[in-house]
């Protein structure tokens, strides 16, 4: 694993430092954004049905 | 011969039955058109970066992204690391996005009806929707051609037959298909229902469930390629392949400055005025929600870009030009097919497929936004009940599905897919561009100066495509494509300028 991340980031680094970062941004990113964006769907929803039921 | 099996067809089953039950469960939450095209403008920012994501990446982006890979090699990723720069600037400068959001608008037209008038309004409606129309046209057959290449189906045709009886007498009606069709047709049917239900609402939802799935798909089969390849063999692949210009764009014979100029007008362009994109910024609870969606999604761009790009240099490495076949296309979901293993296929289609859904479903209802928003807003003389609204904007979606069914069928791509989807945009991308920055910062600009950049906008690019097909220069104008989209923004502006100066002021 050190020594792939090693290869990249020595073997055309621009490209390789990139892959990185891609791989490494998408991981953590999909975690936090599934986490958080549940909770906006929640928000979201609750606000639409009370405004819903006001205007009714 | 691929490693699709039961597992994974069942694994795709049960995606498929979540994303329709969770899309047309909120549709009860629908009951204003505003609830139906921007969600009532409660969306917030994570689940903005996860609907917008999701949105950018279908299996067509997959296709023509691992396509530059193919061809071009790491200096292919280079649109995608444009587009991070011009949407981190936006988002973290509030350009355009900040005043715009700040109108309360529903669309973009409805913006320049404030500064322009009613009949730009319209104008430009008409413009977005045949541009957006015409570069969508591509994605239901570039989906089935991907589905159908990865899980080994065979895309012959196939005949059947139905005995007639009727009063004149029997008879036999042949009616020919093929799989592709029935998938691209059973696709877009499921994604229009959802939609059609829901809106917004359905499009947001669906689209969070689909970027979890398609992430967890494309980071798996990334470290598998990576694996199962090796970086050093993707490097030394581009290296004997394309010399110093698989790495660096100015140094590749079909790039150059031309190609790099053009992709940072395109992508800035259409981070400032593509409708699936700037529709995330209009249904953002406020514009500083709305510029941190762009500044938060920013970066995803670049592995947009590189991630199927990476899938696109293994196929070069891993396939022999008889596998290839003609169609550099088909080459990525070709060596999908080969190296993924049983099980893991199962999530990569779910995972493409999830990618589809999300864009499929977010461009049926932002361009049918538009049509209803300010296409059909002139011939509303009494304002419509919003009963009424709701019904127009489900049959204008509907009537998409139906249009993207016959041109998806019917288009035939020449040349490479990206250049196709850049001109195709670039029909109101740079018009549209120009008149939302004259609109924002200019107060010189006018309705004479907005008409000459349509006219501009659409004809040049319009121009180009036919004489990419008729005349003596279709080779020339097939090579240089990209010559002719920087023109189309140049002139753009300049008629923005010359328009708006020459008409008098009182």
């Amino acid at each position: 694993m050190l020594n792939g991340i090693s290869n990249m980031l020595t073997n055309h680094w621009f490209w390789g430092a990139l892959t990185i970062a891609c791989l490494a941004w998408y991981s953590t990113i999909t975690i936090y954004v599934a986490i958080k964006g549940a909770g906006d769907i929640r928000e979201m929803l609750r606000k639409l049905a009370r405004g819903k039921h006001s205007n009714a | 011969m691929t490693n699709f099996s039961v597992l994974d067809g069942s694994i795709v089953g049960v995606y498929l039955l979540v994303t329709m039950i969770a899309g047309i469960m909120v549709r009860k939450y629908v009951g204003k058109v505003e609830d139906f095209l921007v969600a009532g403008r409660e969306m917030n920012v994570y689940l903005g970066i996860a609907s917008l994501a999701a949105t950018e990446f279908g299996i067509v982006t997959c296709m023509y992204t691992a396509q530059n890979g193919f061809e071009k090699g790491f200096a292919g990723a280079i649109p995608g690391v444009l587009t991070f720069l011009a949407m981190y600037l936006v988002g973290y400068t509030g350009f355009c996005v900040k005043p715009l959001r700040d109108s309360g608008v529903m669309t973009i037209p409805e913006l320049f009806e404030q500064k322009f008038g009613p009949r730009v309004r319209w104008t430009s409606g008409v413009v977005i929707v045949l541009g957006g129309l015409l570069n969508m046209g591509v994605f239901l057959r570039t989906g089935g051609d991907f589905l159908v290449s990865v899980c080994g189906i065979d895309p012959g045709y196939h005949e059947i037959r139905i005995t007639e009886l009727s009063v004149i007498g029997a008879g036999v009606v042949r009616i020919k298909f093929g799989y592709l069709e029935i998938m691209m047709t059973a696709l877009l049917v499921g994604v229009a229902v959802y939609t059609i239900l829901g809106g917004m609402l359905s499009v947001l939802v669906t689209d969070f469930l689909q970027f979890i799935v398609m992430s967890l798909g494309l980071i798996v089969v990334t470290f598998l390629i990576l694996d199962r390849v090796g970086w050093s063999t993707l490097v030394n692949t581009v290296q004997t392949n394309y010399g110093e210009g698989g790495f660096n764009p100015l140094k590749n014979a079909s790039m150059g400055w031309s190609y790099v100029i053009f992709n940072a007008l395109l992508n800035t362009a259409a981070v400032l005025t593509w409708q699936t994109q700037i529709a995330r910024v209009l249904a953002a609870k406020d514009s500083a929600t709305g510029r941190k969606v762009y500044t938060g999604t920013s970066f995803f761009f670049v592995a947009r870009f590189l991630i199927p790009g990476i899938w696109g240099i293994a196929a070069l490495a891993l396939l022999t030009p008889e596998q290839i076949g003609g169609d550099t296309l088909l080459a990525m979901p070709k060596m999908l097919s080969i190296v993924v293993p049983a099980g893991l296929m199962g999530l990569l289609v779910a995972s493409m497929l999830a990618a589809d859904m999300s864009t499929d479903s977010s461009y049926m209802l932002t361009w049918g936004s538009v049509i209803y928003n300010d296409i059909m807003a002139p011939f509303r003389k009494v304002p419509w009940s919003e009963k009424k609204g709701l019904f127009w904007n489900r049959t204008i979606i509907a009537l998409i599905g139906v249009f993207l069914l016959i041109y998806g069928l019917w288009y035939k791509l020449e040349g490479d897919l990206w250049t196709y989807l850049g001109i195709t945009g670039s029909i109101y991308l740079s018009s549209m561009s120009v008149l939302l920055i004259a609109c924002c910062y200019w107060k010189r600009a006018n309705s004479w100066g907005a008409a000459a950049a349509i006219v501009c906008g659409a004809a040049i690019p319009a121009l180009t495509l036919i004489l990419q097909k008729v005349g003596p220069y279709t080779e020339w104008f097939t090579q240089n494509g990209t010559v002719c989209g920087v023109a189309t923004y140049v002139i753009v502006a300049l008629a923005m300028v010359v328009g708006s100066l020459l008409k008098p002021r009182f």
